[in-house]
């Protein structure tokens, strides 16, 4: 068989997010040859600006407030400070071993990494033009774009690295303001509101819509909402940011709430109203893809309007989470591969965690969403006050909820408030992609004495059968 | 014989739990329960999730298809099918189209492939049921008048006589597969039971273990809840022989088809008082024929005969059936 030329691949992959270098891994296990494309880190935003250095901040945040209490716990902690640029740095370092650790995984793969900014430049054809301006021509079979997708800004309030943060300002700051204003409540806001306010900055968060977290469940919002307010944090819902007014060293906003206007003076504000994919310079203009609302339109195996052409990702939408662009890529890879008896993903069995605190993680239909789609629901809730782990950890805050289809006991959903439950949500995740019922999960024998164990009565509670509560 | 968790040897498969020629149907727990509440048997549907499983949506297309009742336009039909199909309306008149029931179609799935893939021959044989008769009176003398009250039918006789025979003669109570004749150690008698939606088979679990008024008072109650269509799956799925009774339409005798995997069905005609021979001279006495239709790959045809004289001569001296 004739040597590929070096330019030549099975699947060229834009982008090494956690959809991109995932897709690239299970393309080179499946025996096609594959490339990916990088214009800045390997990792993509998650390991390198999102998911996983936030995560090494509110771990900072946590053990902090930990240490704060640790009186209640017999300990006597003298003189407890933070080195806030230290704390920045950790997180800078947790990053650079992952994203190393994801170039040696694409290494082990045998995948070319090619640097640069990738675009499409006709059929079967990619143009890298790499960081030192040279440029790279390829040759792919299939192509998938995976470029993810940046903030979103709104009029007047775009982000300028100073006064006005992106994500990315907000995680990467050169010293600890003395006050903020997240404007936005989704997942992204609340971990940056939760991360500055336990570390005692004045924290204030407005939302447009009636409610924080408005993607989760109606009863953990609320209950998320009053945690979060007696933790010290403000919270304005139903509100509207018309004009921020710049000064030296201050931003001054004006919010409308109920069609009153007021102002709130800020050393910093955080911009976390949405993402929108990176669309633009990635050659789709002289193609067949379809683009709206700011990302690119595909059918349930990732593929667009043009042949051959693929999106993964936050660029084809939300949920815009990490776990969701490696499985679309996954599958949209293994489609590409032939390989039979697959599914495509099914976008209501996507677990979604929010690691503020308390922590937050749900899966599935909200009791309101099951409800609208004409289901009799069965509810159960189990807090965590009943349960003697959570005691024993001093976390006897918190809730987890269980949906099931009244008939057929389907379970439709799970939603969580409290200490680690973004550990716990997989467990519901795993009983829906087994089509569980709730016959299944009280059979089911959870470890004593275990935060788990809220799951097990939570599921009894929706048939009038909790032990503990 | 195998033991019923013994791995997953495909020639390995326990009757109580599964009709297919395998060792374990694989279904989610959801799709288990909506298969149970929609009456469809796990064994017709096929399993399109991970490995084959049967999952939510593979229950909801069976649904689908067989919910397709209301009005079908015959001049549709008319442009689009009548001619290939020129049967439809073989008087050239008018017809309706009476939609297939989710059981019709496993009926007729199963049936079909029974009478095409086995092959079958009859066996028939007269038993003289007049001290059957009148044991059967003198025992439902005896029954309470309340609690564990009993009426006797002489298809409970059957059912008891066939178990008590198998247990003498296990062969019969076998399945064909290309590997082995797979011969269960449960005797479970299925009895067909007519329904408005069709033919079902609910079983009497270890028939042979099972006193007449016992088999009785459970058959009955099975023969309700099969016409309210309230059968839970294990109630009518597996099951090692069959029995079916026309009697009660006065049929003389009749052959059936085998309900696969077994291997062997009874047909059992009316009691009726005939002329016959005995001894040189002309007497009456009250005959039932019955007929045994048998797949020739696990029973052969002596074997047949040999059983049906097992039964026979319990039929006819039923105290047999109290050793």
């Amino acid at each position: 068989m004739a040597e590929v030329p070096l330019s030549k691949f099975d699947v060229v992959i834009i982008g090494s997010g956690p959809g991109g270098y995932v897709t690239a891994i299970r393309a080179a296990q499946l025996g096609l040859r594959t490339a990916v494309i990088e214009r800045e880190n390997l990792g993509g935003v998650c390991l390198n600006w999102g998911c996983i250095p936030t995560k090494a901040l509110l771990r900072t945040a946590e053990m902090y407030r930990s240490a704060k209490n640790a009186s209640e716990f017999g300990l006597k902690i003298k003189g407890l400070e933070f080195d806030f640029k230290k704390v920045v740095k950790r997180s800078r370092e947790v990053s650079k071993q992952l994203s190393q650790g994801v170039g040696y995984l694409l290494k082990k793969n045998n995948i070319d990494v090619i640097l640069g900014h990738g675009k499409l430049a006709g059929k079967g054809k990619i143009i890298v033009e790499r960081n030192d301006t040279s440029s790279l021509d390829l040759e792919a079979k299939h192509i998938i774009l995976a470029t993810g997708a940046r903030a979103r800004s709104l009029p007047g309030l775009e982000p300028d690295g100073k006064l006005i943060w992106d994500y990315k300002d907000a995680m990467n700051p050169n010293a600890m303001p003395g006050s903020i204003l997240v404007v936005g409540s989704g997942a992204i806001g609340i971990e940056f509101a939760s991360f500055y306010n336990t570390l005692g900055v004045d924290v204030s968060v407005i939302e447009v819509q009636q409610r924080i977290l408005p993607a989760e469940d109606e009863e953990i919002s609320a209950l998320a909402q009053s945690a979060f307010e007696k933790e010290g944090m403000k919270i304005l819902t139903s509100a509207n940011i018309v004009a921020a007014k710049k000064a030296a060293k201050k931003v001054t906003a004006t919010v409308e709430v109920g069609g009153k206007k007021s102002t709130i003076s800020v050393d910093r504000i955080i911009m976390a109203v949405g993402i929108r994919g990176n669309i633009e310079n990635v050659g789709l203009e002289n193609t067949k893809v379809e683009v709206a609302d700011g990302h690119v339109v595909v059918d349930e195996w990732c593929g667009t309007a043009e042949p051959d052409v693929y999106a993964i990702g936050d660029l084809v939408g939300p949920p815009w989470l990490a776990h969701k662009a490696s499985h679309e890529g996954v599958i949209c890879v293994e489609k590409i591969a032939g390989i039979k008896g697959h599914n495509p993903l099914n976008s209501t069995m996507i677990p979604g965690c929010t690691y503020c605190y308390p922590q937050i993680a749900s899966v599935g239909l909200t009791e309101v969403a099951a409800k609208e789609k004409g289901l009799e629901v069965k509810v159960g809730k189990f807090p965590f006050i009943g349960n003697g782990k959570a005691i024993a950890l001093g976390e006897p805050e918190g809730l987890i909820k269980t949906i099931f289809e009244a008939n057929t006991g389907e379970l439709l959903g799970a939603h969580m408030i409290g200490t680690e439950v973004t550990e716990l949500i997989h467990g519901y995740a795993l009983g829906m992609t087994l089509e569980t019922t709730e016959v299944e999960l009280m059979e089911t024998v959870f470890p004593h004495p275990t935060l788990s164990e809220m799951i097990h009565e939570s599921v009894l509670d929706a048939y009038g059968k909790a032990i503990h509560f | 014989m195998n033991s019923p968790n013994s791995g997953s040897d495909s020639n390995n498969f326990d009757p109580g739990n599964t009709i297919k020629n395998k060792d374990r149907i694989f279904a989610s727990p959801l799709a288990k329960r909506m298969a149970r509440d929609a009456g469809i048997e796990l064994a017709q549907i096929n399993g399109t999730g991970p490995h084959g499983r049967i999952v939510k949506s593979d229950v909801e297309a069976i649904k689908k298809n067989t919910a397709t009742k209301g009005f079908i336009d015959p001049t549709k039909i008319m442009t689009s099918e009548i001619t290939s199909l020129p049967a439809m309306s073989p008087t050239g008149g008018s017809y309706s189209e009476i939609p297939n029931s989710s059981i019709r179609k496993i009926i007729a799935d199963r049936l079909t492939s029974s009478a095409r893939d086995i092959p079958t021959y009859t066996v028939t044989i007269d038993c003289v049921i007049d001290r059957l008769l009148d044991m059967r009176s003198d025992l439902n003398g005896r029954s309470p008048k309340e609690d564990g009250k009993y009426k006797i039918s002489i298809n409970d006789f059957v059912i008891r006589a066939v178990a008590l025979a198998i247990r003498k003669m296990p062969e019969i109570n076998t399945s064909w597969t290309d590997a082995a004749i797979i011969q269960y150690d449960n005797i479970d008698v299925s009895v067909a039971v007519t329904t408005p939606d069709g033919l079902i088979t609910p079983i009497i679990r270890h028939a042979d273990q099972k006193g007449l008024a016992e088999i009785s008072i459970e058959m009955k109650q099975l023969a309700l809840r099969a016409r309210d269509n309230k059968l839970l799956p294990e109630e009518f799925q597996g099951g090692s022989f069959t029995i079916s009774n026309m009697g009660m339409y006065g049929v003389k005798e009749f052959t059936s088809i085998i309900n696969p995997p077994q291997s062997c069905i009874l047909s059992v005609g009316v009691g009726e008082q005939r002329a016959i021979v005995r001894d040189g001279a002309l007497g009456i006495a009250t005959i039932m024929s019955c007929t045994m239709a048998s797949d020739h790959r696990t029973v052969d045809g002596s074997l047949s005969a040999q059983f049906l004289q097992v039964f026979k001569a319990m039929i006819e001296d039923p105290l047999t059936m109290l050793l």
